[in-house]
């Protein structure tokens, strides 16, 4: 049995009147890469905001170890969660090395003077990231995988325990895609830092995750290992999707296919 | 090298850039007042200015360059470093070059309760300033409140404050023609802004809010540097969103007000200041220091060209007024191109 890191309780949480999440208990593990999957508008962002005390609740709680996120003070909080939100949009004009540096912001104090810790964190980021060749640039002018990667090495400077992603493989081609979740399993286990991120591609979920959670109308469906969890009857109850479950030849984790109305052998068509 | 070494370097090379602009503005402000001090319709040589401030000159240069240049120069200043202030302040705040309080009405407002005060109720000094603080508030207020659909979309702001403006700039002008003692002087102080007849008692105000405001400012600059990278990921990164959005909001308006009952709204000052500060920077650390003194550099500036190399004499307003215009024309269009803010 893990040990919790991000404990939910009886979460509702939304926008207005309507209620995104419902009642929602979740236990996420620490030390562990967690996919949270599940058709749009299930409420994933919703329960990363609401975790990152970014959304009220307006019934139960979220712990970070034992302790209410939403009665921390933001900086106490942002010391120890950090969270890379969907697309984010960096201001115009401004260099890697200075976006990268914002992620120190929650260590700073109040006349906060640049320490030779704040340096060190901020060169760790640009390495482990492989952005430090970009430091002077401006981030208007790097690519789309380039932009992400200094974007997590924003978060890698905030040195959080716990670091939770929304789709940050997004608009990405595959082989950044895969780029961005390699440099999350490095962090993973060269830190041994706390991982959860929403993503859509089923199948790099359950590679790279060590549990699933699926999402449905603001309810946790299951939760758990890939193995368990990736399976044709979860995907119809989640996505209405009817699909083929094999395991991933490279990895042996579960993959899908989906079936469609037209699918057919390609020797077939003609 | 270690990377460590490497970014240190870097870091270092951009604040000797920082510096070296900072200097640059610095003596962009002081060759303006130097300017204005010296040359009017007499010429007064540095010596004799300089005698005049030690008070060794009397007579016809000393109330020249004492009573009316003197005056001008440091109200020109401090109202140049409130509007730069108070527009990059809400520039920054919400993330669009266009969101500067003379375009979306927080000028025009504070200009009309200052027209208002002084035609209509025969007010002046501090009450005037007080009034157009609150109407400065009210109208920012009544903007946001106007534009709020669960949540102050930045581009829905901009055009109700724009709407807003133009109702304010109409009601100024319908107040200024039921002044008893209509003149065209007055009137173009309250339409576009000018420093004809500034005097020093104006100036304490507006160094008073330029000490508290641009001080609240100064303190959030943090804060309001890591709320460009958008209010979620500031958020997470521990910034108390909403206090700091009050405060600096509180802060801009108080500037502009202050700047706007000592000489009227100045036109796009306040939205071209920091812009420009941004062009000339890059845009690494906080521009509210660059933004202040390019501020006072371009009422300075223009209002000597206005005064001295223009074939007729104009007020400084009408001077900003044809430098801002084409930016703004130009900011409209980009943002439609890129499908952006409007």
């Amino acid at each position: 049995m893990t040990e919790t890191v991000l404990q939910i309780e009886g979460l509702t949480a939304g926008y207005g009147a309507e209620a995104v999440i419902e009642g929602m208990d979740l236990a996420l593990p620490r030390g562990k890469i967690t996919a949270i999957i599940g058709a749009n508008a299930c409420g994933k962002s919703t329960l990363l905001r609401a975790m990152s005390r970014l959304l009220r609740p307006e019934a139960g709680q979220v712990l970070l170890d034992g302790a209410p996120v939403h009665a921390m003070p933001p900086r106490t909080l942002a010391r120890r969660l950090g969270l890379l939100p969907q697309s984010p949009i960096a201001p115009e004009g401004i260099t890697v090395l200075d976006l990268v540096s914002r992620g120190r912001h929650p260590h700073q104090g109040l006349f906060g003077r640049w320490t030779t810790q704040d340096e060190a964190a901020v060169a760790e980021a640009l390495e482990m990231t492989g952005t430090a060749d970009l430091a002077e640039r401006l981030v208007e002018d790097l690519s789309g995988g380039q932009r992400q990667r200094v974007w997590i090495a924003m978060a890698l400077a905030q040195q959080t325990d716990v670091l939770l992603l929304d789709e940050p493989t997004t608009y990405l081609d595959i082989n950044h895609q895969v780029e961005v979740l390699d440099l999350l399993t490095d962090l993973n286990r060269a830190r041994g830092t706390t991982v959860v991120m929403v993503l859509h591609d089923l199948n790099l979920a359950a590679r790279y995750a060590d549990m699933l959670v699926a999402m449905a109308g603001g309810q946790v469906v299951a939760a758990g290992p890939p193995a368990e969890i990736l399976t044709e009857p979860m995907l119809a109850k989640v996505f209405g999707l009817t699909a083929r479950v094999l395991p991933d030849p490279v990895t042996g984790t579960p993959m899908m296919v989906p079936i469609g109305r037209h699918a057919a052998p390609a020797k077939d068509r003609t | 090298m270690s990377l460590v070494a490497n970014i240190t370097a870097l870091r270092l090379r951009m604040g000797r850039r920082r510096r070296a602009m900072l200097t640059a503005l610095t003596t962009l402000v002081l060759a303006g007042a130097a300017l204005t001090l010296m040359v009017g319709q007499s010429l007064t040589p540095p010596l004799t200015v300089l005698r005049v401030f030690l008070g060794l000159e009397s007579g016809g240069e000393a109330f020249t360059v004492g009573v009316l240049r003197g005056p001008r120069v440091v109200v020109s200043a401090l109202a140049g470093m409130c509007f730069g202030l108070g527009g990059v302040a809400f520039q920054t705040l919400l993330r669009n070059p266009l969101a500067s309080p003379d375009i979306i009405g927080i000028s025009s407002g504070a200009s009309a309760a200052a027209v208002f005060c002084i035609v209509m109720l025969g007010l002046s000094g501090t009450a005037v300033s007080v009034v157009a603080v609150a109407a400065g508030l009210g109208v920012a207020l009544l903007i946001y409140l106007l534009a709020w659909k669960g949540g102050a979309a930045g581009a829905r702001l901009i055009l109700v404050g724009i709407g807003i403006a133009a109702m304010l700039q109409s009601f100024t002008a319908y107040v200024l023609t039921q002044a008893p003692s209509w003149s065209l002087q007055q009137a173009l102080r309250w339409m576009t802004g000018s420093v004809n007849g500034a005097q020093l008692a104006q100036a304490l105000p507006l160094a008073v809010a330029l000490a508290v405001f641009g001080g609240a400012l100064i303190a959030l600059r943090r804060d309001l540097e890591t709320l460009r990278m958008g209010e979620d990921t500031a958020a997470a990164l521990g910034v108390r969103i909403g206090r700091v959005r009050l405060v600096v909001i509180c802060a801009a308006v108080g500037l502009v007000a202050f700047a706007t009952a000592a000489t009227g709204p100045i036109a796009f000052v306040a939205f071209l200041s920091g812009p420009i500060a941004a062009r000339l920077l890059r845009r690494d650390g906080s521009l509210l220091l660059p933004a202040a003194l390019t501020g006072a550099a371009l009422v300075l500036l223009a209002d000597f060209a206005g005064q001295v190399l223009l074939p007729a004499r104009y007020p400084v307003g009408i001077v900003t007024g044809v430098l801002g215009a084409p930016y703004l024309v130009a900011l409209i269009l980009r943002d439609h191109r890129k499908g952006g803010a409007l």
